[in-house]
C-alpha cells in the first residue's frame, strides 16, 4: 500500500504530542560496496570514544538474518542500526525514550520529529565521514521513512494525516525539500504494520 | 482546527481489559506493584531479583554499569543513578525477557504478538532458545508489565521462565506426527506445565528444574536423559488376558548438563498416565526439602540424586507420594487429551512430478520429514543462530495459516517446525518460505550450528559462541557449495553445538563436535579459546556425554572442524559412526591432530587471535558478571512475607485514595499472609482459609511463644488476633492503625523467620 497523504489542515486532528517511540530510517543512496559487518568496529569505537552525546551501551550483530536489522548500536534512549530491512540498506534511528539532556523539553510532535531528523542526520554525517568505511556509504536525506513504533496509538487515517502534516513541517524546518517544492509524503505498508510514512 | 479525542494516556492494561485471563492479570499487577515498591526502596534487592527472574525478566551483559572497551573498564552512566533491580544490577540497564513456550507450540496470533513486541520493545529479533522458548533482548524493566499483558492476552506467560523454578517444559517437536512414538506426549507436557506452574511444592528450590517429554527412545527427541525429570512415552499390555494396553511413561530423574553433566537415572520403569503428575509433585517435594540451597554449584537435583543414590531417592519419593493430599488435577486433564491436537487443514496428497523451484531438492532432503499420517510431512525452518525478524515471524504466521492452520513448534535446535503440511503443497510452501528468507536448507545438519547467547548478551559468557557459530555456518556452507571436505555425506548429519562457557546452555556435551568457551593467558594478555568436546551423542535422547580434548584459540576453531571432519571422512570404517570412530582412534590422536593449533603466537606476531569473533575489542574477561542462571536463593517463607509486604503496600495506596474499608481489609490480609508464610516452614500443606491459618499460627507460634518479640512479647501476634473475625471498618483512623500494625506484624514475622533459620542451622551443625 502506498497512499498519498494530503495536508490535513482543517480536518479534525488527534493530538500526538505524547508519542515518544518513533523509528526514522534514512535510506542509503549508495552502499553496494559495504558489508554490514564493517559497522561492528565502527560502532564499538563510537561507544569507547563517546562520539554521541548520549549513553551508548552495546553493539549487536544480526547481519546473518535475511533483510534484518543488520548491525545495531544500542543506546539507552535509542538504537542506531545499519538496517537491511525490505532489502534497502539505511541508517535506522529508533527512539525509545528521552532521558538525555539534549532531548529535554520536547513538547510537540513537530518538535519531536525535528529532533528525530537531527539525531538521524548526525549519525549519517558521522558514518559518511568514517575513515574505516572510506566514503563507501552515502545516504539520501530525501528518502526517509518515519514510523510510529507504538501500537497503543491508532494507525488510522486521521493519525496518518496529522503525522504527515507535522513531518512535512519538520522536513521544511530541517531544509529537506524537493527542489523548490515540499517533499512528497506517502503512507506505506500493510494495515497491520506500524504506521509508516515515506518520502521520495 | 478542532482536536479529535485520541487518548494518549491510554495504557495496555486498559486496552486489553477483559482479554487477559484474571489470574495472569492479577499476577502482572502484582509485579507492577513490586516494581513500584522497588523504586521506593520498599523491597529487598535479592527478593526483587528472584521475583523478576521468576517472571522471566533476566539480566544481560553490562547491567552492572561497567563495560570494558579492550583497554579499560568504563562506567555506563545510566540515568537511574543508584537504583538497582537486583544485586549489582542497574535498573536502567537493558535486559533479556524469556518467554515460555510450552513444548514450543505457537499459533499465528501468538507469533504476530511476539513480532510486535520484538519491534516495539526489543531489537526487532525473536530468538528461539535451546529450551523452545522465545527470548527478546535489550528490554527495559519498566516495559515488562505491558509486554506480559500483551503476551497474556494471547495465552502466553513468562511466569517461572527463569529463577529457581520449573522452567519451560519441553517436548519432541514431532510429537503427535512422529512415525516412531507410541502416542502423542503433547497433552501430557501441557498438563505438566499447568499443574506445576506456581505450584506451592515447586517454589522452594535451590536451583532451576527442567522437565522434558520424549516420544521415543532411539532419537534425540526430547533429550530425556539430560533433564532433571525426563519422561518417555511407553505402552504396555495390561496383562489381563486381553489384547488391551495402557499408556504410561518411563521416568528419569537427576540428569543434566552444566559444568558437571550427569546421565539421568531411572526413577520408574513405568508409571500409568494417572500417576505421572503426583509423581512429579513428589519429586518436587523431595527436591525442595532436601536439595542443596547454599552451595549453588551443587544445588541441581542431579547432585541430590547422586548423593542419596537412586534407591534412597526413590524411597523418599514414595514416602511423599504416600502422604500427598489428593488433587483432582492429577487426573482431570485425562478427559481433555485433545487439548494440544493439531489437525491438517489441507488434503494430504503426494508430491506431484513437475518443475521445482531452485534449491528445492536440497531443502527437501534436509528439512522435510514424512509424518506417520500418510500424505503429510513436517518442514523445518532453519534459523541462523535461532534468530528471525519480526517481519519473518509475521510472514511465517501467514504461511502457516495457509498450509496447516497456523501452528508451529520451536525446536531445541533453535529452529521452527511446521507440521501437517500436505506433501503436494511443498513447492508452494518452499517458495513462500524462500520469499521471506526462511527457505535455507540444512536443518538439523552440520551447517545448523546451535549456540547459546555467549558474550553477545550473557553475563557469564567467556567466549563468543554466537560469533563462532556464525562463522562456522558460513565456512560449512562455503565448503558444501564448493564440494569441500564438509560436503561429504559422512559428516552431513553431525551436530555442532557451542556454549560460551562451561554451563552448557548450548548443549555442547551432547553434540558430535562440541565447544565451550574458556580463556588462556599468552604473552601477558588473555586470549579467547574454546574447549573441543568429543564423544557426545545427540541421538537416543542424548545418549552419552562428550569430554574435553584440548583448548584451541577461538579464531582457529573452524580449522579444528575441518581437520576432525577430514580425519573422519578419510579414516572411518564401513558403517562406523562418528562416536565409534572417536572411541577407536582415541583422543590422544585427535589431540595430536590439533597440536599445532594450540601453539600461541605473541601479540605482535598475530593480534587477531587476541580478539574474539565479531568483536574487534582486545579480548578481556573484564565484562564477566554474576550470572542469574541460578537465581537468588529466596525461600518460600521469604516470598510469602514479600507478598504480605506487597499487600500492606496496596493497603497504603487504598488509604491514600480514601478507601478506608479496603485499606483495612488489605492490612488484615497481609497479616494472614505473613502468618501463613511462617506456618509453611512446619506445614507445607496449610490451606488458604484465614480461620485455619490463624488457628495454626496460634498453636505453632503463639502458644509456643516462638513468635514473641524479646521485648514486646505477644504484642504483635495480638494485632492479628484482634482483627481476625472483625476485619471490617470504614474508619480511616482505624485503617491507618491497622496498616501500621500489619507492618509491625510482618517485621515480627521476618524476625521469627530468622530465629527459625538459626535453629535449623544449629540442628544441621
Amino acid at each position: 500500500m502506498a497512499a498519498d497523504l494530503l495536508d490535513g489542515e482543517g480536518a479534525q486532528t488527534p493530538n500526538l504530542d505524547g508519542l515518544v517511540k518513533f523509528d526514522l530510517k534514512v535510506l542509503a543512496a549508495d552502499a553496494a560496496e559495504v558489508e554490514a559487518e564493517e559497522f561492528i568496529p565502527v560502532f564499538h569505537r563510537w561507544i569507547t570514544e563517546r562520539v554521541l552525546p548520549e549513553l551508548l551501551i552495546d553493539v549487536a550483530d544480526y547481519s546473518h538474518v535475511h533483510e534484518g536489522p543488520g548491525v545495531l548500536l544500542v543506546g539507552h534512549d535509542a538504537i542506531y542500526a545499519y538496517d537491511l530491512s525490505r532489502g534497502e540498506p539505511g541508517l535506522l534511528y529508533s527512539r525509545r525514550r528521552e532521558t538525555s539532556p539534549e532531548l529535554e523539553g520536547i513538547g510537540t510532535l513537530e518538535r519531536r520529529i525535528e529532533s528525530l531528523l537531527a539525531s538521524a542526520f548526525r549519525a549519517c554525517d558521522l558514518i559518511e565521514a568514517e575513515p574505516e568505511l572510506g566514503g563507501r556509504v552515502v545516504f539520501d536525506r530525501h528518502r526517509l521513512e518515519l514510523r510510529v513504533n507504538d501500537r497503543l496509538f491508532p494507525a488510522d487515517e486521521q493519525t496518518a494525516l496529522t503525522l504527515a502534516s507535522a513531518f512535512r513541517r519538520a522536513l521544511a524546518e530541517a531544509g529537506v525539500r524537493d527542489g523548490d517544492a515540499p517533499v512528497e509524503v506517502k503512507q506505506i505498508g500493510e494495515p497491520r504494520e506500524r504506521l509508516t510514512l515515506r518520502t521520495g | 482546527m478542532s482536536q479529535l479525542t485520541v487518548d494518549t494516556t491510554a495504557t495496555w492494561k486498559q486496552r486489553l481489559k477483559g482479554r487477559v485471563p484474571p489470574h495472569l492479570d492479577e499476577e502482572i499487577d502484582i509485579f507492577e506493584t513490586q516494581i513500584a515498591q522497588k523504586r521506593q526502596g520498599k523491597i529487598d534487592d535479592k527478593v526483587f531479583a528472584e521475583t523478576r527472574l521468576r517472571r522471566g525478566v533476566y539480566g544481560q551483559r553490562y547491567d552492572n554499569g561497567q563495560r570494558h572497551d579492550g583497554t579499560a573498564s568504563r562506567a555506563l552512566e545510566y540515568p537511574c543513578g543508584d537504583l538497582t533491580k537486583g544485586p549489582n544490577t542497574v535498573w536502567d540497564a537493558p535486559g533479556m525477557l524469556r518467554i515460555k513456550i510450552p513444548f514450543g507450540a505457537m499459533n499465528g496470533e501468538q507469533m504476530e504478538v511476539l513480532a510486535d513486541l520484538a519491534e516495539e520493545y526489543s531489537d526487532g529479533i525473536a530468538h528461539v532458545t535451546t529450551r523452545q522458548d522465545i527470548q527478546l533482548h535489550f528490554i527495559h524493566i519498566d516495559d515488562t508489565p505491558d509486554i506480559m499483558r500483551r503476551l497474556a492476552a494471547v495465552g502466553i506467560t513468562t511466569q517461572e521462565a527463569c529463577g529457581n523454578s520449573v522452567r519451560n517444559v519441553t517436548a519432541c517437536p514431532l510429537a503427535g506426527v512422529c512415525r516412531d512414538e507410541p502416542f502423542d506426549v503433547s497433552p501430557y507436557a501441557h498438563a505438566m506445565t499447568h499443574f506445576l506452574l506456581g505450584h506451592r511444592d515447586a517454589q522452594d528450590f535451590g536451583r532451576k528444574f527442567k522437565i522434558a517429554f520424549s516420544g521415543c527412545e532411539q532419537h534425540a527427541c526430547g533429550l530425556a536423559n539430560m533433564h532433571d525429570l525426563g519422561v518417555l512415552a511407553q505402552v504396555r499390555a495390561t496383562g489381563n488376558g486381553t489384547r488391551s494396553s495402557e499408556r504410561g511413561f518411563k521416568v528419569f530423574v537427576g540428569g543434566g548438563l552444566g559444568p558437571v553433566p550427569h546421565q539421568a537415572k531411572v526413577l520408574r520403569e513405568f508409571v500409568r498416565e494417572d500417576e505421572l503428575l503426583p509423581l512429579a509433585q513428589a519429586v518436587c517435594r523431595v527436591f525442595g526439602r532436601l536439595g542443596e540451597k547454599r552451595n549453588r554449584a551443587r544445588a541441581r537435583i542431579k547432585f541430590l540424586v547422586a548423593k542419596l543414590g537412586i534407591e534412597e531417592f526413590t524411597r523418599l519419593v514414595d514416602e511423599e507420594l504416600a502422604v500427598l493430599p489428593a488433587d483432582e488435577r492429577w487426573t482431570a486433564y485425562l478427559d481433555r487429551l485433545d487439548v494440544a491436537d493439531e489437525h491438517p487443514t489441507r488434503l494430504g496428497a503426494a508430491l506431484e512430478p513437475g518443475p521445482r523451484p531452485e534449491g528445492f531438492a536440497e531443502w527437501l532432503g534436509t528439512n522435510v520429514q514424512r509424518q506417520r499420517q500418510p500424505g503429510y510431512v513436517t518442514t523445518a525452518v532453519n534459523l541462523p543462530l535461532g534468530d528471525l525478524t519480526s517481519t519473518q515471524l509475521r510472514a511465517l504466521a501467514d504461511t502457516a495459516r495457509r498450509f496447516n492452520g497456523g501452528l508451529v513448534r520451536n525446536t531445541v535446535e533453535q529452529n521452527i517446525v511446521l507440521r501437517n503440511v500436505s506433501e503436494a503443497d511443498l513447492p508452494a510452501l518452499y517458495a513462500e518460505l524462500g520469499a521471506a528468507g526462511l527457505g535455507a536448507p540444512g536443518a538439523s545438519s552440520l551447517v545448523d550450528v546451535t549456540s547459546c547467547p555467549g558474550t553477545d548478551t550473557c553475563k557469564l559468557g567467556i567466549s563468543s559462541s554466537r560469533g563462532l557459530a556464525g562463522e562456522l555456518r558460513k565456512r560449512i556452507a562455503d565448503s558444501i557449495r564448493t564440494a569441500g571436505v564438509l560436503a561429504d555425506e559422512a559428516v552431513k548429519d553431525l551436530r555442532i553445538k557451542v556454549s560460551g562457557c562451561f554451563n552448557s546452555c548450548g548443549q555442547h556435551h551432547v553434540a558430535d563436535i562440541g565447544f565451550y568457551g574458556v580463556s588462556r593467558k599468552s604473552d601477558g594478555r588473555t586470549m579467547p579459546h574454546f574447549q573441543v568436546i568429543l564423544g557426545g551423542q545427540w541421538t537416543e535422547n542424548a545418549g552419552s556425554y562428550g569430554l574435553a580434548v584440548v583448548a584451541v584459540p577461538s579464531k582457529r576453531i573452524p580449522e579444528v572442524v575441518e581437520r576432525i571432519a577430514g580425519l573422519f571422512v578419510a579414516e572411518r570404517e564401513k558403517g562406523e559412526s562418528f562416536q565409534q570412530f572417536i572411541a577407536r582412534v582415541g583422543k590422544a590422536r585427535i589431540r595430536q591432530l590439533l597440536d599445532d593449533l594450540t601453539k600461541l603466537p605473541t601479540y605482535l606476531e598475530d593480534r587477531t587471535l587476541y580478539s574474539d569473533w565479531g568483536d574487534p575489542r582486545e579480548y578481556t574477561l573484564g565484562d564477566l558478571g554474576v550470572g542469574e542462571c541460578a537465581g537468588e536463593v529466596v525461600t518460600a517463607v521469604e516470598f510469602g512475607l514479600s507478598a504480605a509486604e506487597r499487600e500492606v503496600f496496596q493497603g497504603l495506596l487504598e488509604l491514600d485514595r480514601g478507601d478506608a474499608g479496603t485499606a483495612a481489609s488489605r492490612a488484615y490480609a497481609a497479616m494472614v499472609q505473613a502468618a501463613r508464610a511462617l506456618i509453611t516452614t512446619e506445614n507445607i500443606d496449610i490451606g488458604n482459609e484465614p480461620d485455619e491459618i490463624v488457628g495454626e499460627f496460634r498453636t505453632r507460634f503463639y502458644d509456643t511463644e516462638f513468635f514473641f518479640d524479646p521485648y514486646a512479647g505477644a504484642k504483635f501476634a495480638n494485632y492479628l488476633f484482634r482483627v481476625h473475625g472483625d476485619a471490617e471498618t470504614d474508619s480511616s483512623e482505624e485503617a491507618h492503625r491497622r496498616i501500621e500494625e500489619a507492618q509491625l506484624f510482618i517485621e515480627a514475622a521476618h524476625a521469627c523467620n530468622q530465629r527459625i533459620s538459626q535453629v535449623q542451622a544449629a540442628r544441621v551443625a
